[in-house]
C-alpha cells in the first residue's frame, strides 16, 4: 500500500520535474536550476553528516573546485562535455587527497579544518593568475555536446535535474548496499563500528569523496550556466547554507535533502522578492536571508533534531494511522 | 528521614526502578544490597535529586549528601578544593571541621585528587559529602575496589558519625558481610524491585540471601 | 634589526588580540565542551558598539566598557541558545553557535550597515630600542597580559572559578555537590563574550571591523586555542603570540598576501599532529 503510494508520488514528482522547465520563465528557471544544484550538493552533505557523522563547513570548496576545473578546461579549448566530466572527478580526487590527513580529525576539529580548507582555496583562487584572481574567469562557453549547444535556460534545467537524479540514484544504491548499512553504525559510534570490523577510515574517506563528487558536478554545471566563476561565488556562507538545507531535510535522507534544499531556496527567494519591493532598505535582501538561515538552523537543531521533513511526515502518518512506532 | 514510596524511574523506554518502596528512619543506618545492574545507583542518584522519577514520591527530611559510586572527585583540583566545593550547598567553605574528623585529609590537602590512591580518594569523597553538613548520607559502594583494612577504617568513621551525631545513613553495598555488620536493617534490590527486606540478622539467615550475597561475596 | 623588532612587537600585539579571542573559546570549551563558533562575533559586536558610542560623543572608557558589557550579554544569549536546552550534544551546540553567528550578521547589518567601521584609539607611538611601536599596540599587549593574569587568579583562587573548573573536570560530580552545571555553562559563555569583547574594543582602532570580520577572528582564535588542545590557557597564549608574530613577519617581509594561509596551514598541521597522538576514545567522549 505505502509502496504503491510511494511509487505514484515518485512518478508525479518526476512528471512535474520534467514539465516545469517548459512552463517556467527565465527568472523562475534560474531559481529552479539553483535549487537543483543546491539539492545535488545537499544530498552529499546529508550523506556525510547522517552516515559518516561528520560536519563539513567547507563543502563550498568542492563546488568551487568543480566550477573552476570545468571553466579552465572549457576556456582552454577542451570540449565542454570533458569539462563537465572532469569537474566531479577533480573534486573527488581533491577530497581523497585532502581527506587522508583531514579525516583523522573529528567533530569540531573537522568542522574547522574543512572551513580552513575552503578559506585557503578561496584565498589562493583570488591571488593566482591562472584562476583570474579576484575577478575570476569570464566568458566561459555554453555547454555543448557535438553540434548541440545549450543555448536556453531550460536545457540547463534538464541537465541539472538529470544530474540530481543521477546523484540520488547513486546515493540510494550506496545507502541500501551492505557497506551502507554498516556506515549507519559509523554515525553513532566510530569505536563500536570499528570493533564490529567495519573499515571505518576507508568508508569515511569514500563518503567524503562521494559528497565532494556531487558538489563538483554541481559546480561544473553552475559554471556553464552562469558563464563565469569568481572567488566571490563561493563564500563560506554557501557551505553553511548546505548544512541548513541538510539539517532541515533530516540528515541521511535523500528526499529530505532535496526537500530541504527546495524549502530553503524557495523561502530565501520569496523573501528576496519581498525585500526588493519599493520602500525596503537596500540591505533588506541580505539581512532577511541571513536571518532565515540562522533561525531555521537554530530552531531545527534544537527542536527537531531529526529534521523538519521527517518531523512533519511522522506527524502526518501518525495522524493517518493512529499507530505510533512504539 | 528518607521515605521512598512506589518509585518508578525509567531511561527512555527501559525501566530502571519498578515500584520501589523503602524508608530509613532518623538516625538509622540501613543497607541496600543487590547485584550489578539492579538499579542501586539509579536509586542513589534519584535520592540525590539528579534523576527525575517517572512516578512515585521521594521525601527527604533534611539535607542529603551522596558519596557516588567510583568516588567521582574533581581530579584536576586539590583535596582542599574538592572539600571546599563539597560545601557548595551549605556555604561552608572552610574544611577544618572535616580535617578534625579525618585528620589524614589535612596532610593531603594540597595534593591533586587525581593522583591519590583509591582509599584516599574514597576518604576525600567522604569528607566532601560531610562538607555539606548533611542530615542523611547515601553511600554508594563504599568498599568497591578497596583493601579490607581501608574499608574497615572508613566504616568505623561512618558508624561513629551515626552514633555521635545521629547521622542517617543509607549504605548501598555489594559486600553483604560489611552491610550486615554495620546496619541493623537491610533491603535487597534485584532487577529494579525490592525483593525482600528486614532485620539484618534474619536476612543473613535467609538461605536465598545467604547463597546470593554471603556465599561468594568478596570482602 | 629595528625593522625586525618593530615586526616582533606588532606581532605580539596582534597575537595578544588573538589570545583574548582564543581564551574565550577555551573558557567556554572547558566548562561546556562546546566550541563556540560565535566567538568572533562577540569581538565584532563590541568593536561596532564602541565605534557608535564614541561617534555619539560618549567619552573614552565609558564607551569601551559599555561595548565589552554588550559583548558579554551577547555571550550570555549565545549560551542560552547553545546550552540552555538540556540534552543538546556538543556538536549540535556548535551548529547552534554557527547559527547565532549568522543571525548576528542580520542584526549587525541593520544596526551598523555593511561597511567597515573604525574607532579612535590611543594616538601616537613610542620608540623602544630604535623600534617604533604604536601606543595602541602597547595597550593591546598590556590589557591582554592583565586579562590573562586576572583569568588565572579567577580560576585558581576564587570559589566561583574553582566551581567552573569543577564543571569542566567532572560534570557529574559537580551536580552531586549541587553545582548548577547549566548555569555555570551560561556564566562561561558570558565570560567568553567579555573576553571577545575586550579583543574587539582593542582591535577596532587598529583595523576597521565589519560584520563579517568574525570569520578571520574565529579562525585565528581557534588556531591558537588548538595549540592548547582547547583546554590549556597558557599554551593557548603561547600559540596566539606565535601566530601573531608569524603573520606579522610574513606581512612585513613581503608575504602579506599569504597571512591567512600561514595561520590556517599552521592550525591544520597542529590539529593533525595532535589527532595522531590522541586515542579515538578520549575524543569521542569529549
Amino acid at each position: 500500500m505505502t509502496r504503491r503510494l510511494g511509487l505514484a508520488a515518485g512518478l508525479l514528482v518526476a512528471a512535474v520535474t520534467l514539465a516545469l522547465p517548459a512552463v517556467l520563465d527565465d527568472s523562475a528557471l534560474a531559481v529552479y536550476i539553483l535549487l537543483g544544484l543546491a539539492a545535488m550538493v545537499t544530498v552529499g552533505v546529508s550523506l556525510l553528516m547522517g552516515y559518516a557523522g561528520q560536519v563539513s563547513l567547507g563543502q563550498g570548496a568542492f563546488y568551487a573546485i568543480g566550477a573552476y576545473t570545468a571553466a579552465l578546461l572549457a576556456l582552454n579549448g577542451a570540449p565542454p562535455l570533458l569539462g563537465l566530466v572532469a569537474a566531479p572527478v577533480a573534486a573527488a580526487l581533491s577530497a581523497l587527497l585532502i581527506g587522508v590527513p583531514l579525516l583523522r580529525l573529528r567533530g569540531h576539529h573537522l568542522a574547522f579544518a574543512t572551513l580552513a580548507m575552503q578559506l585557503i582555496l578561496l584565498s589562493l583562487a583570488g591571488q593566482l593568475d591562472f584562476t583570474g584572481g579576484d575577478i575570476g574567469l569570464q566568458g566561459i562557453p555554453q555547454f555543448s555536446v557535438g553540434a548541440f549547444e545549450a543555448s536556453s535556460a531550460s536545457v540547463y534545467a534538464y541537465l541539472t535535474w538529470a544530474g540530481l537524479a543521477l546523484v540520488m540514484l547513486i546515493t540510494h544504491n550506496v545507502i541500501t548496499s551492505r557497506p551502507g548499512r554498516a556506515l549507519r553504525a559509523l554515525a553513532t559510534s566510530e569505536i563500536a563500528a570499528a570493533s564490529a570490523g567495519i573499515p571505518v577510515g576507508r568508508y569515511k574517506l569514500v563518503v567524503f569523496a562521494l559528497s565532494a563528487t556531487f558538489a563538483g558536478l554541481a559546480g561544473g554545471i553552475y559554471c556553464f550556466y552562469t558563464g563565469y566563476v569568481a572567488p566571490g561565488s563561493f563564500p563560506v556562507l554557501i557551505s553553511i547554507q548546505y548544512i541548513v538545507m541538510a539539517v532541515v531535510g533530516g540528515l541521511g535522507t535523500i528526499w529530505g535533502a532535496v526537500a530541504g534544499a527546495a524549502a530553503i531556496t524557495l523561502l530565501v527567494q520569496g523573501l528576496d522578492r519581498l525585500a526588493s519591493l519599493p520602500g525596503m532598505p537596500s540591505y533588506a535582501p541580505s539581512v532577511l536571508s541571513y536571518a532565515v538561515y540562522a533561525l531555521v538552523l537554530i530552531v531545527v537543531v534544537l527542536f527537531m533534531p531529526h529534521g523538519l521533513v521527517p518531523a512533519v511526515s511522522r506527524r502526518l502518518s501518525r495522524r493517518r494511522a493512529e499507530v505510533p512506532y512504539r | 528521614m528518607i521515605d521512598v514510596q512506589d518509585l518508578v524511574v525509567s531511561y527512555g523506554t527501559a525501566t530502571a526502578l519498578e515500584h520501589v518502596t523503602l524508608t530509613v528512619g532518623k538516625g538509622e543506618m540501613v543497607a541496600l544490597l543487590g547485584p550489578n545492574g539492579a538499579g542501586k545507583s539509579t536509586l542513589a542518584n534519584t535520592l540525590a535529586g539528579l534523576i527525575r522519577p517517572a512516578s512515585g514520591t521521594v521525601r527527604v527530611g533534611g539535607r542529603l549528601a551522596l558519596i557516588p559510586e567510583g568516588r567521582q572527585l574533581f581530579p584536576d583540583l586539590t583535596v582542599a578544593d574538592n572539600l571546599a566545593l563539597g560545601g557548595w550547598r551549605s556555604g561552608q567553605r572552610d574544611p577544618s571541621p572535616v580535617y578534625e574528623l579525618l585528620p589524614r585529609l589535612a596532610e593531603l590537602a594540597s595534593r591533586r585528587a587525581g593522583v591519590l590512591s583509591g582509599g584516599e580518594q574514597q576518604m576525600v569523597a567522604f569528607g566532601r559529602a560531610m562538607m555539606s553538613r548533611p542530615d542523611a548520607l547515601v553511600v554508594d559502594e563504599l568498599s568497591l575496589g578497596l583493601a579490607p583494612a581501608v574499608t574497615a577504617d572508613l566504616a568505623a568513621h561512618l558508624a561513629e558519625l551515626n552514633r555521635t551525631q545521629g547521622l542517617t545513613v543509607l549504605l548501598i553495598e555489594q559486600n553483604a558481610r560489611l552491610a550486615f555488620e554495620l546496619c541493623r536493617r537491610a533491603y535487597v534490590l534485584e532487577s529494579g524491585r525490592v525483593v525482600t527486606g528486614g532485620d539484618s540478622a534474619e536476612l543473613a539467615g535467609d538461605p536465598r540471601v545467604a547463597s546470593a550475597y554471603l556465599g561468594g561475596a568478596i570482602t | 634589526m629595528s625593522a625586525f623588532l618593530t615586526y616582533l612587537l606588532n606581532g605580539l600585539a596582534v597575537g595578544s588580540a588573538i589570545a583574548l579571542i582564543a581564551s574565550g573559546l577555551v573558557v567556554i570549551h572547558r566548562v561546556t565542551g562546546v566550541v563556540n563558533f560565535a566567538q568572533g562575533t562577540f569581538a565584532v559586536v563590541a568593536g561596532l558598539c564602541t565605534s557608535s558610542l564614541l561617534g555619539l560623543g560618549v567619552p573614552h572608557g565609558v564607551s569601551e566598557v559599555a561595548a565589552v558589557l554588550a559583548a558579554a550579554l551577547a555571550g550570555l544569549l549565545t549560551g542560552l541558545a547553545a546550552v540552555g536546552r538540556p540534552g543538546t550534544s556538543p556538536l549540535s551546540s556548535l551548529i547552534v553557535t554557527l547559527g547565532v553567528g549568522v543571525l548576528a550578521y542580520a542584526v549587525e547589518i541593520v544596526l551598523w550597515g555593511d561597511q567597515p567601521r573604525s574607532a579612535p584609539g590611543l594616538a601616537g607611538s613610542v620608540t623602544l630600542a630604535g623600534a617604533r611601536i604604536q601606543t595602541q599596540h602597547l595597550l593591546v599587549i598590556g590589557v591582554a597580559a592583565a586579562a590573562f593574569a586576572l583569568l588565572a587568579l579567577f580560576f585558581g583562587r576564587t570559589y566561583l572559578g574553582k566551581a567552573l573548573t569543577a564543571c569542566a573536570s567532572n560534570p557529574y560530580a559537580a551536580r552531586v555537590v549541587g553545582i548548577d552545571v547549566r548555569r555555570m555553562g551560561l556564566l562561561a559563555f558570558a565570560l567568553g563574550g567579555l573576553l571577545g569583547g575586550i579583543a574587539g574594543v582593542l582591535v577596532t582602532p587598529l583595523r576597521p571591523i565589519s560584520f563579517d570580520t568574525d570569520v578571520t577572528l574565529i579562525v585565528n582564535g581557534f588556531a591558537a586555542a588548538v595549540f592548547g588542545a582547547l583546554t590549556r590557557p597558557v599554551v593557548t597564549l603561547a600559540g596566539a603570540l606565535l601566530l601573531g608574530v608569524a603573520e606579522t613577519m610574513a606581512a612585513g617581509y613581503g608575504y602579506g598576501a599569504h597571512q591567512l594561509e600561514v595561520a590556517l596551514g599552521l592550525m591544520l598541521v597542529v590539529m593533525i599532529v595532535q589527532a595522531g597522538r590522541r586515542p579515538a576514545i578520549s575524543q569521542e567522549s569529549a
